[in-house]
């Protein structure tokens, strides 16, 4: 294990991919920083020119934006109140009120500190399950596939901040688009209409309709906010020996809730995030603090965000299964390369398999290293207004989706599925589960056709093969847990609204 | 950077019931959509599935998932009020990029920059028309550099 990463160091430390290890970071970090901008945003625009490198210089580049956007969203998010990514939602709660007492200097700096153990936890994690994950995945037939993927799709929508109900439907309406263009099994032509769509829908008009179009149309017209001026005082940004003391423990106990939803499929980042900070806020012996300026409620998310960042790459490359949205580009950009993701990769590629992981190692230490002294740069862009940047977005929005099938067709669905996402949000639907349906619905409709065919059309065989029958359990009990904490809020609702 | 429209262009007061039946009416309507046009494709056996086997249960589950959603959503709730729609941005967005998806081919990726740009900028009204002509120059001369001299993206600066 140690001798394989030792040779993915090896692939990274060449010239010609430690470039793309450092633009991949250096480009996330930048927009994690911008508001607006997404690590789902900058990676399908790069997606295309990924074409022109080989496999693991694509990976090791989209990878890179995707950790360094979780470094970059804490800065704004302490400096300005505005979340870069949705991870970093959390990391406003504490880390702006301490911007406010004149201690911003000390709040970035335990964030990028924190986020640095926690990712290489995370990286150390990643190597440890590789192996063993691989070996469990050689054994996955198409019910364990089938299971896997049902598993996901309900983690997805029952874990989370929005409405269960809304969160399946969005995962439904992805299955659906998924489902347009040639049968994989028949080769029967379904939902087709124009010899555009044979294929199917691009998954980069839709991500980029959904999650880049969508937010134009919302901002393009308003008024910047006044920008308070930005104060980052450079004194006091090491923490005490005591402070020190007291962010051990979250940052610990954070990167294993992230780990831990990082590498369950179907939640991410923003979920572990989330987690973490309920998580401290319930062990804490000073739960009063929180929201003043706590240093164990930056110091958790953004451990946890940043470790589940890289555990997420545990179920993409082992088992070809995205965990969520980004990973589901991951799979992607794989793919257009020529690489098939799953048990047979970290055989088949081995310089690419270990080369990406430990070029994670390498990332996370250039991000700890470029974090504070490029501070000041990311102020500075800061106060670039919206109206100077979306034309440009759009221009790389189009190119971006146009040259990837060289389809007027592409562009123009582009903006379909953008004005779909803008209305979807206007009425309370979060786009994100449309498109995890979109990646995980032909996996799990190929798989379970495949399953039935072997077994006669016998449903019990997802029950008593091993592997699926402890994920059907997981998916059981996820819904039964679920199911009972929902009643027991609304229990507790009801008694606290009648006067006893 | 998404905040909501100071100035809301549709008034917000749209009829209550109406607002509160949009989520779940969207929902079901995809889902009936889907069942119309998957009626004919064919279901196969439980042991041989054919095409239209997870087409339709995905169209079924998502008129249930509608019909669930709208049920709900039909208790007054105080936080259900609707955005006004931003139609600046829907406009002018549209209409930027359907200009370089129809000039693309014909005209040329510079033409079709500067045509994408310059129109998104009308987007937002503070903007006057010199700036916007120099400013969507400089973009088409930007990404002319990025896409077609670093890139190299196979496509045609201009017509021939």
């Amino acid at each position: 294990m140690l001798e394989q990463f030792m040779m993915g160091l090896g692939v990274v430390m060449q010239p010609s991919v430690l470039v793309y290890a450092l633009a991949g970071v250096v480009i996330g970090q930048l927009i994690g920083v911008l508001p607006g901008i997404g690590a789902i945003t900058a990676i399908s625009l790069l997606l295309p020119i990924t074409f022109h490198l080989d496999a693991t210089s694509s990976i090791i580049l989209l990878a890179g934006i995707y950790y360094g956007s979780q470094y970059g969203g804490s800065i704004a998010s302490i400096l300005l109140n505005l979340p870069g990514t949705p991870s970093s939602v959390v990391t406003c709660l504490e880390g702006y009120p301490m911007a406010q007492k004149g201690r911003a200097g000390l709040a970035l700096f335990i964030a990028a500190f924190s986020s640095f153990i926690g990712g290489m936890i995370g990286v150390a994690l990643v190597v440890a399950a590789a192996i063993p994950m691989a070996s469990i995945a050689l054994r996955f037939g198409a019910a364990e596939y089938a299971m896997l993927v049902v598993l996901g799709l309900i983690a997805a929508s029952l874990i989370g901040t929005g409405s269960q109900l809304r969160s399946f439907a969005m995962v439904l309406v992805g299955i659906a688009l998924g489902l347009v263009g040639a049968d994989t099994t028949t080769g029967f032509y379904r939902f087709v209409g124009m010899p555009e769509l044979a294929d199917g829908i691009s998954l980069v008009s839709l991500a980029m309709g959904l999650f880049g179009v969508s937010e134009i149309i919302r901002s393009v017209n308003s008024e910047a906010p006044r920008q308070t001026k930005i104060a980052v005082s450079m004194r006091d940004i090491l923490p005490t020996r005591a402070e020190f003391k007291e962010i051990t423990g979250p940052i610990l106990r954070g990167a294993g809730i992230g780990s831990f939803f990082g590498a369950l499929p179907g939640t991410g980042a923003a979920i572990a995030s989330f987690m973490a900070y309920a998580v401290e806020k319930r062990v804490s012996r000073r739960p009063g603090e929180f929201g003043t300026g706590h240093l164990p409620g930056i110091a958790a998310p953004e451990s946890s965000n940043n470790a589940a960042a890289q555990t997420s790459f545990i179920p993409t490359l082992t088992l070809g299964v995205p965990g969520d949205a980004v990973m589901a580009l991951m799979i992607g950009a794989l793919v257009l390369n020529g690489v098939i993701p799953g048990p047979r990769l970290m055989v088949d590629q081995p310089t690419l398999f270990w080369g990406v992981i430990a070029s994670f190692f390498i990332g996370n230490l250039i991000l700890l290293l470029i974090n504070i002294p490029l501070i000041r740069l990311w102020v500075l862009l800061l106060r670039i207004p919206y109206r100077k940047l979306y034309p440009v977005i759009i221009i790389m929005i189009c190119v971006g989706v146009y040259s990837h099938r060289t389809s007027v067709v592409d562009v123009v669905l582009t903006l379909g599925f953008g004005i779909l996402g803008y209305l979807l949000k206007n009425v309370r639907f979060e786009p994100a589960p449309i498109l995890l349906g979109f990646v995980l619905g032909p996996l799990f409709e190929e798989n379970f056709r495949r399953a039935m065919l072997l077994n006669g059309g016998d449903f019990t065989v997802f029950a008593t093969r091993p592997i699926s029958g402890t994920l059907l359990a997981c998916t059981v009990a996820l819904l039964v847990y679920s199911l009972a904490s929902g009643l027991a809020a609304r229990r507790r609702a009801r008694r606290a609204a009648t006067p006893s | 950077m998404s905040h909501p429209d100071p100035i809301p262009t549709m008034p917000r007061s749209v009829p209550g019931l109406f607002q509160r039946v949009l989520g779940g009416g969207l929902v079901l309507t995809l889902g009936a959509v889907m069942l119309v046009i998957a009626r004919d494709y064919p279901m196969g056996r439980l042991y041989d599935m054919g095409p239209g086997f997870v087409p339709v249960w995905t169209g079924v589950a998502l008129c249930l998932m509608g019909l669930a959603i709208l049920i709900a959503d039909l208790r007054p709730q105080p936080d259900l009020a609707m955005p006004g729609l931003h139609w600046r941005g829907l406009i002018f967005v549209s209409a930027s990029i359907l200009a370089f998806a129809g000039l693309i081919q014909p005209a040329g990726l510079v033409p079709a920059m500067f045509a994408a740009v310059a129109i998104s900028k009308f987007g937002d009204s503070t903007n006057r028309v010199l700036p916007i002509l120099i400013y969507a120059a400089l973009a088409a001369l930007g990404g002319w550099a990025l896409f077609l001299v670093a890139l190299e993206l196979p496509i045609r600066a201009f017509w021939r």
